[in-house]
């Protein structure tokens, strides 16, 4: 792998749970890997197998998508919705060949600052060592306006 | 068969319903027929070509459903998984439906031949297998003997489910990314399947653009990921996708996959009964969640 | 044409010395459809503020992106000062670059590549933002409260009292709760129904409050400011106009044999019964499985029996015809006040707890617990206030007392603190001892909990000047041996094993919720935890609120909790109602679905998953009025904004506002310029 690899993350998050977390995390300083670009979305029941896609067509190597525990959710039931959603989505991304480790998805609570910084960090290293993925975006037309730049 | 035309003539004579829409022979095998007048019911047919899920003219879209008066339709077992998702999904009610089941002994997979054929591991539909509503159990009227099960298929869509799931992922990949870059983007096996209902469909939006029109590779990956997603646990194997699909990609294969996911998931089966929910949408506090930190 | 102001914040050292704040509003100033850009020291700052009217005013802007802290810091004080420079509100977001960005990271160069992305991302969202109105919506300003202990009494009473009409929903024959069957109450050793009825009363002639006694909760429909509720009217079998509360009819009935529920089984009560001379209302009510008149019609008999309370009734206002009546109710609030009830210590319990087999509650009489020592306390209990036990009527010498039955005890499913009963076990002592100067009181505890205002000093009362004897460790088993009840216990400071014989031993079981809990928190839509109690809508900051707009909690239905604390907390709720109904009209941030009738189909899996019951199926019509199908239909007062019905619709034909497709779209693809 090339050493100077830096992932790029996109992080898809509910507001009430993970982005509070993560500003916990902000709040008591824990220093964490700068590769992630957070989204917020009201609840994890917002987000949509077709932003990851898109967020792979972009460039992402890799995602996180993080909510709130079972039985937590500000909206009583989104995250039960998102749980069914992805777990379908992920069991089919691993049918067709795409590593399911390059989408980490997680229960934050507003509480839980460390874990997310864990997340974070395991995040960026897991998908460093599975490298760029190239495989997704070879799936561009050579003159595609993906991204100016390549690595 | 001559009960079904029977039938057929009854209700359209009695007035009951305005329109039956089963099959009948054609030039190049059996296809669908659209039966208006009682003098015509004659051209109805039933046998092992009857392959098409006739469940996809009960869009609200076509105008077989519309206007006045109720309309008949020739169903297998299978068709029926079909109308019940459709009135799960509120898009046709009861009472508009005269539903003839038919009892089914199998299907070929394709209907142009110019006569039924006997059929074996090799012609059987592998859709076929295991079916468990040989005997339909939504309908209005049933029709026919009830004949002997379908051989066991050469090859289950099981097996080559797991024949792939065996493969490392790097060569999973080659093989799905070849297989959807055949794909045109003609939409055959989104035209054809009854549970696509959508007025507009998400690869048509535009503003945002989640999937890329033309045909090539990250736009056909999005789109086919997608279908298969859209259709998870509302899919129900009619395998009219694959069949309808002019590059031979292996739709069933995808959706079979899912099927079998969210059976070991959530418990769900396609089922007949409309009152059932579909599993997405649905959810128990104790799904399992072990792919999640 | 996008004209989007960018405003990055150094926030003293807090982010300008992690990322590098000039070269962020460069970047951004030559981002396309900023017009834009600049930083500042320290943007929520008067000044700071200043520059953002001014920068809309002079630039013309057409939405704003503040680069700074989080939007759960400041976007409601930028989103006003955009309001006030004339933008909407709603065309303003903010970009984190301090708690997710400087805060967190060492690199400079990396902090400001990832400070120039997040502001990139926010903007190209902005630029899809739409301007929005607050949602206003009609509110009913009457108050329902379930549950007429003294948690919902005083709840009923502070809204009435601030002008607005109660109905007050309670499912016994009488209002009052636990707190009526209480003695004394702790720290003062107030006589409970003292300080109680007068309060009973108020509530019962309140010109205010609609009292319906012996009534539930059937079902509930709507939303914060606009819900129905029906509730069920139980048949009493008396005619609460007519009935005087003489009493006649309870002196002729010949059933006497039913365990009375307010005397906590230590007494029999009649088949028509008030539950306590102190009632209200004093209006009998039939037990219609007890009644020898009723029990004989269910079994089918034709013949009229008994009816000896109609015939003493002078005023004839006993209707065995009666049945059951529903009302239907329209309230703006619901408070929920429903209260506790004990854990019942035996070997027979319900899912998920355990029993204390060892203890002998249940199959010995003279093993009681904390609500029935309170009857034995009452001057109006069974007793007439002479602690006699159960089994023989003898005055017990000595009375052992148990903490912590059931409570702090992972093993038997209920982790937590009950609360109130190292109070009210150190108040039982004293009672005890007042009323039998050489009886012997015993008290096994774990910890004494005496947190209150004079609660510490209390419970050292107890000790210090009554003479209860306060003994470390746990009791590993009482049973009857003769005419002592044995109590095997153990004394942790000692090391000593400790055995007692008791004449009566007084277990101080665990408080858990009320029966019927959980289903009435179904039909209100509020969450209960993992325990049964109402779950708060935040620990620390929301503690009367549920996160159901419009339904408040109150009292020990929310956890365990004394007189004192319930009754602030009903206060507390009632203030929150109170300020609920200080508006004509409800606002609400507009963040809501809206479904696009053009592509919807009507399959309504939108509705399926919505938590909230907001979406509903419509008719559409065509020009001349034909219905030709029908889509889903957001009810924007219901709707909380979760988003979930959008990821669900197969053809996004439903769009969460502020949080579009074309937002989360532009945020993503923003990203494409990572370098």
């Amino acid at each position: 792998m090339d050493e100077a690899f830096e992932p790029r993350i996109v992080a898809f998050v509910c507001n009430w749970c993970t982005y509070t977390g993560a500003d916990l995390a902000g709040t008591s300083r824990l220093p964490m890997a700068s590769n992630v670009r957070v989204i917020r979305l009201p609840c994890t029941g917002r987000i949509d197998p077709l932003f990851i896609l898109k967020a792979f067509d972009r460039g992402a190597d890799g995602v996180i998508v993080s909510g709130c525990h079972p039985a937590d959710c500000h909206y009583t039931a989104g995250n039960y919705h998102a749980r069914r959603r992805f777990a379908v989505f992920r069991d089919l991304l691993e049918f067709v060949g795409v590593d399911p480790r390059r989408v980490t998805f997680s229960w934050v609570s507003a509480s839980e600052g460390a874990k997310w910084r864990d997340v974070v960090n395991d995040t960026v290293a897991t998908v460093r060592e599975l490298g760029p993925f190239t495989a997704w975006r070879e799936l561009a037309p050579a003159d595609a306006t993906a991204r100016a730049g390549e690595r | 068969m001559k009960e079904l035309q029977e039938l057929a003539r009854e209700l359209l004579a009695g007035g009951e319903v305005r329109l039956v829409v089963g099959w009948e022979d054609g030039r190049r095998g059996a296809r669908p027929a659209f039966v208006r007048d009682p003098d015509d019911a004659g051209r109805l047919i039933f046998d092992n070509r009857c392959v098409h899920n006739l469940a996809t003219y009960l869009d609200p879209r076509r105008d077989h459903l519309a206007g006045p008066g109720r309309i008949a339709l020739v169903v297998k077992g299978c068709d029926t998984l079909a109308v019940a998702g459709l009135l799960r999904e509120h898009q046709v009610t009861r009472e508009d439906l005269v539903l003839i089941g038919v009892r089914c002994g199998g299907v070929l997979e394709t209907p142009d031949l110019p006569a039924p054929q006997p059929l074996t591991p090799e012609t059987v539909a592998p859709r076929c297998h295991d079916c468990p509503v040989r005997e339909p159990r939504l309908f209005d009227h049933v029709v026919g003997e009830p004949l002997p099960a379908p051989p066991q298929p050469a090859v289950t869509l099981d097996q080559r489910v797991a024949e792939l799931e065996a493969l490392p992922l790097e060569e999973r990949w080659a093989f799905w990314r070849d297989q959807f870059a055949k794909c045109v983007r003609c939409h055959a096996c989104r035209q054809v399947c009854p549970l696509c209902i959508c007025e507009r469909c998400v690869a048509e939006k535009t503003r945002p653009q989640w999937i890329d029109p033309a045909p090539h590779p990250r736009g056909t990956v999005n789109w086919n990921l997608t279908r298969a997603l859209h259709l998870a646990g509302r899919c129900v194997g009619c395998g009219e996708c694959e069949r309808f699909c002019p590059v031979g990609i292996p739709l069933s294969l995808l959706n079979r996959k899912l099927q079998l996911v969210v059976k070991e998931r959530f418990d769900h089966v396609p089922s007949d009964d409309p009152a059932q929910p579909a599993p997405i949408g649905e959810y128990r506090l104790d799904d399992r969640e072990e792919f999640i930190r | 044409m996008s004209r989007i102001g960018v405003f990055v914040c150094h926030c003293g050292e807090n982010i300008a010395r992690t990322v590098d704040t000039a070269a962020v509003a460069a970047a951004l100033r030559e981002h396309p459809g900023v017009a834009f850009a600049t930083d500042y020291r320290y943007m929520c700052s008067d000044p700071g503020q200043a520059l953002i009217k001014e920068a809309i005013a002079e630039h013309g802007l057409t939405g704003v992106v503040v680069a700074a802290c989080s939007p759960h810091m400041h976007e409601a004080t930028f989103r006003r000062a955009c309001q006030q420079a004339g933008l909407n509100p709603y065309l303003c977001e903010m970009a984190n670059i301090r708690e997710q960005c400087s805060w967190v990271h060492d690199d400079r160069e990396a902090a400001t590549a990832k400070a120039i992305d997040l502001a990139r991302t926010i903007v190209e969202k902005v630029k899809r933002n739409r301007p929005l109105d607050i949602i206003r919506i009609p509110v009913t300003r009457r108050a329902l409260v379930v549950g007429g202990g003294v948690a919902g009494i005083q709840a009923a009473l502070d809204i009435a009292d601030g002008g607005h009409e109660v109905v007050l929903v309670e499912r016994e024959p009488s209002i009052g709760g636990h707190m009526a069957q209480l003695s004394e109450t702790f720290p003062t050793l107030d006589c409970s129904q003292c300080i109680l009825t007068p309060r009973m009363v108020e509530a019962y002639q309140h010109p205010r409050i609609r009292l319906y006694t012996y009534s539930e909760v059937e079902e509930v429909e709507g939303y914060v400011g606009n819900f129905r509720v029906r509730i069920r009217r139980k048949a009493r079998s008396v005619d609460e106009d007519l009935c005087t509360g003489c009493g006649d009819c309870v002196a002729a009935c010949p059933s006497r044999r039913t365990p009375s529920e307010f005397e906590a089984g230590l007494a029999a009560r009649t088949a028509i019964y008030v539950p306590f001379p102190q009632a209200v209302p004093n209006v009998p009510v039939i037990d219609r499985a007890a009644c020898t008149r009723f029990r004989a019609m269910a079994r089918g008999s034709t013949k009229e029996v008994c009816g000896r309370c109609a015939a003493a009734c002078a005023k004839g206002a006993i209707d065995f015809s009666q049945e059951d009546a529903f009302v239907t109710e329209e309230v703006g609030a619901i408070v929920v006040a429903t209260g506790f009830s004990l854990y019942h210590v035996g070997r027979e319990q319900p899912p998920g707890l355990k029993g204390y087999g060892e203890y002998g509650y249940g199959e010995d009489p003279d093993i009681i617990d904390g609500l029935q020592f309170e009857r034995l306390a009452s001057a109006s209990g069974p007793t007439g206030g002479e602690i006699r036990r159960p089994s023989d009527g003898r005055v017990p010498k000595t009375v052992v007392f148990v903490h912590c039955v059931g409570s702090r005890d992972r093993e038997k499913g209920i982790p937590y603190c009950s609360k109130i009963c190292c109070m009210y076990t150190a108040k039982h002592a004293m009672l005890y001892r007042h009323k039998v100067h050489d009886g012997r009181a015993v008290a096994f505890y774990m910890d004494v909990r005496a947190a209150g205002k004079g609660y510490d000093e209390f419970s050292r009362r107890a000790i210090e000047e009554d003479g209860a004897e306060y003994v470390r460790g746990r009791v590993s088993r009482i049973f009857r041996d003769g005419d002592v009840l044995r109590v095997w216990g153990y004394d942790t400071l000692s090391g000593e094993q400790v055995v007692v014989a008791a004449d009566m031993v007084v277990l101080a079981t665990a408080v858990r919720p009320q029966t019927g809990a959980r289903e009435l928190a179904q039909k209100l839509g509020v969450s209960t935890d993992a325990h049964g109690f109402v779950s708060e809508a935040h620990p620390k900051l929301r503690p009367v609120e549920t996160s159901t707009a419009g339904v408040f909690v109150a009292g020990a239905c929310q956890a365990p909790r004394d007189i004192p604390d319930s009754v602030a907390m009903a206060s507390a709720a009632a203030a929150k109602v109170q300020a609920l109904f200080s508006h004509d009209e409800l606002e609400r941030e507009p963040v809501v679905a809206v479904v696009d009738e053009s592509t919807c189909v009507g399959c309504m899996r939108c509705a399926t998953v919505c938590p909230y019951g907001a979406i509903e199926q419509r008719e559409v019509c065509t020009v001349d009025g034909q219905v030709c199908g029908h889509v889903a239909y957001v009810n924007p007062g219901v709707c909380q904004g979760c988003g979930t019905c959008q990821a669900t619709c197969l053809s996004k034909s439903i769009e969460l506002e502020t949080f579009t497709d074309e937002q989360v779209y532009g945020e993503i693809t923003a990203l494409a310029g990572w370098e």
